[in-house]
């Protein structure tokens, strides 16, 4: 199992994840950010489930999460989440 | 345009969020107007932001210790002690269309009210995106939005003269942050109301000033209104989903 925390311009994410096989099997995001619909968050992590844990794929999962839901997060940008994620890789 | 001003509230923490939800859903469904309350929170509480996760950023051993309640709110952003002495609490819920669809552009406008308000105190305020007012640059109020069902609810903090040590022990900041020299830090960053005019306002004072900030700012007229019966009813079976565990610890 991995944590790590990451600040993003506006908002700390913490991520707290397990790997299978380098893939995510399960991923927990929280912290002080805002995501409108608050709903979304949920979407966010079902979308990164099963995603080989690299920037690139993790780039993807992430924009795809954001097309797809309309979510907006002021000033925490795709590259925020991927930046928490691969610290708690990493961590 | 109207909108309903409440008249100065004092409610736990559970009661107080389950009132903001139930104005906001039934503004949705027409049965509400656009209204504006302010409170305050007794006994004292931390508030979580929805996104977070409680064991990680309150203390929740020091909160029993003191009676402070914890709550978790349905709007994003961090941890807030709420000093019943020495903070000032508001809402504001109104349809999404008379607030700017862009969701900075709707902070601006709504907290446009509170930098009005504090100019009315004397003290000269300005926007800081996306969600807190300044002064002297410093923060002087956050505020949190959500939007369901084609409505906006905002709320946020006025701070007049909060125990800033009391917050510090209740959030889990690292250990060694609770020294003199951060909370010196803190003081660079963060100001209040009394600080700022060198004499505590009375809450009643406070609450004028910013219903009128938020009348300029809105352009709207407020009318002095009480909750209705309904909405009442509707927060009190809220109540038990915001003082249940599930929900505390949801994240």
């Amino acid at each position: 199992m991995g944590y790590a925390e990451f600040k993003a311009p506006k908002g700390v994410i913490k991520v707290e994840l397990e790997l299978s096989d380098d893939k995510i099997s399960r991923i927990s995001l929280s912290g002080d950010f805002f995501m409108y619909p608050e709903e979304a968050i949920e979407e966010l992590e079902r979308a990164l489930e099963g995603v080989e844990a690299r920037k690139e794929a993790l780039l993807v999962a992430v924009r795809d999460f954001y097309s797809l839901s309309g979510a907006q997060t002021p000033m925490v940008e795709p590259e925020h989440w991927v930046e928490a994620i691969l610290r708690a890789v990493g961590g | 345009m109207e909108w309903r001003l409440l008249p100065l509230r004092v409610d736990d923490a559970f009661m107080s969020m389950a009132i903001d939800e139930a104005v906001l859903k039934l503004n949705a469904e027409g049965k509400s107007p656009n209204t504006i309350r302010f409170w305050r929170w007794l006994p004292s509480a931390v508030s979580i932001g929805c996104f977070q996760s409680v064991e990680r950023e309150v203390d929740l051993g020091v909160a029993k210790k003191y009676g402070v309640d914890v709550v978790r709110r349905i709007t994003g952003g961090g941890a807030v002690f709420h000093d019943y002495g020495g903070e000032l609490t508001y809402s504001v819920v109104c349809r999404q269309e008379d607030v700017p669809a862009d969701i900075i552009e709707s902070y601006k406008l709504i907290c446009g009210g509170l930098v009005r308000g504090f100019e009315q105190l004397g003290l000269r305020a300005e926007f800081k995106p996306v969600n807190d007012v300044q002064v002297n640059g410093k923060k002087i109020s956050g505020s949190a939005q959500t939007r369901r069902w084609g409505s906006v609810l905002q709320h946020g903090t006025v701070l007049i003269s909060p125990d800033v040590r009391r917050m510090f022990e209740l959030l889990k900041v690292s250990p060694e942050k609770i020294s003199d020299k951060f909370i010196a830090f803190v003081f660079e960053r963060v100001t209040t109301v009394e600080r700022e005019l060198g004499r505590k306002p009375s809450f009643e004072d406070v609450r004028e000033a910013m219903s009128r900030g938020f009348e300029e700012s809105l352009g709207v007229r407020l009318f002095e209104g009480q909750l209705t019966r309904e909405e009442l009813e509707f927060a009190a079976e809220l109540k038990s989903k915001y003082s249940s565990d599930k929900w505390l610890r949801k994240r």
